[in-house]
């Protein structure tokens, strides 16, 4: 899948990644997919609460060791 | 629209940014947050008020959150804060009596601070909030 936008929340801690991600969607068009990479253990489970309660779609999350990489789609 | 309702009242490190984490989380994901700062908590408020410390209980661990904070692994409480306010949803108010405790007036404030306030004030906001935390 590819991003139009890719925000790097890597060694950071809660709520270091869902910042970085409001912040990035807050500046995405409608339509757009935003890739979130974070370590946070929290992470998945923050941003899958986070997009069911904004209403922003949560795409797709997958993990390659301690790299977790999350496509939200941007709601209109 | 969901609500958190936090009275912070403590100004100490650990107790600030389990506080602001809370209400800025909140914020972005579309709540509104409203804080009543008061006692010992109203002094996070004073214009320029960086927190050195933690709470005595926790002094031992005190550099491993300093640590934290210096990588960058952990972002500032003020920074957290700053993003929750920048949404419009977290609502700062500053106890009455414990201005006047500390001999402060809301000109010692921070700008962010919405309004000087009572405990009937925060009553009033707070009473259909789903979460109400007292956080000292």
């Amino acid at each position: 899948m590819k991003p139009d936008v890719t925000v790097d929340a890597t060694y950071q801690s809660c709520p270091g990644p869902l910042l970085a991600l409001a912040d990035a969607v807050s500046r995405a068009q409608p339509g757009q997919v935003v890739k979130l990479r974070a370590t946070d253990p929290a992470a998945p489970s923050d941003v899958r609460e986070w997009s069911a309660g904004t209403g922003h779609k949560l795409l797709e999350i997958t993990r390659d060791g301690d790299i977790y990489e999350m496509y939200i789609e941007v709601s209109g | 629209m969901s609500k958190i309702a936090l009275i912070v009242a403590s100004e100490r490190l650990d107790k600030l940014f389990p506080a602001v984490t809370l209400a800025t989380t909140a914020a972005i994901s579309g709540w509104e947050a409203e804080l009543f700062f008061t006692f010992w908590g109203l002094l996070a408020l004073k214009k320029g008020y960086e927190p050195s410390e933690v709470s005595l209980d926790y002094q031992a661990y005190q550099d491993l959150l300093k640590e934290a904070l210096a990588s960058g692994s952990m972002p500032g409480w003020r920074t957290v804060l700053e993003q929750g306010i920048a949404t419009g949803r977290v609502k700062i108010y500053a106890c009455s009596s414990s201005l006047g405790m500390f001999g402060l007036t809301a000109d010692d404030l921070e700008e962010y601070v919405d309004s000087v306030a009572g405990a009937a004030t925060f009553l009033g906001k707070a009473k259909d909030a789903e979460v109400t935390l007292f956080v000292s």
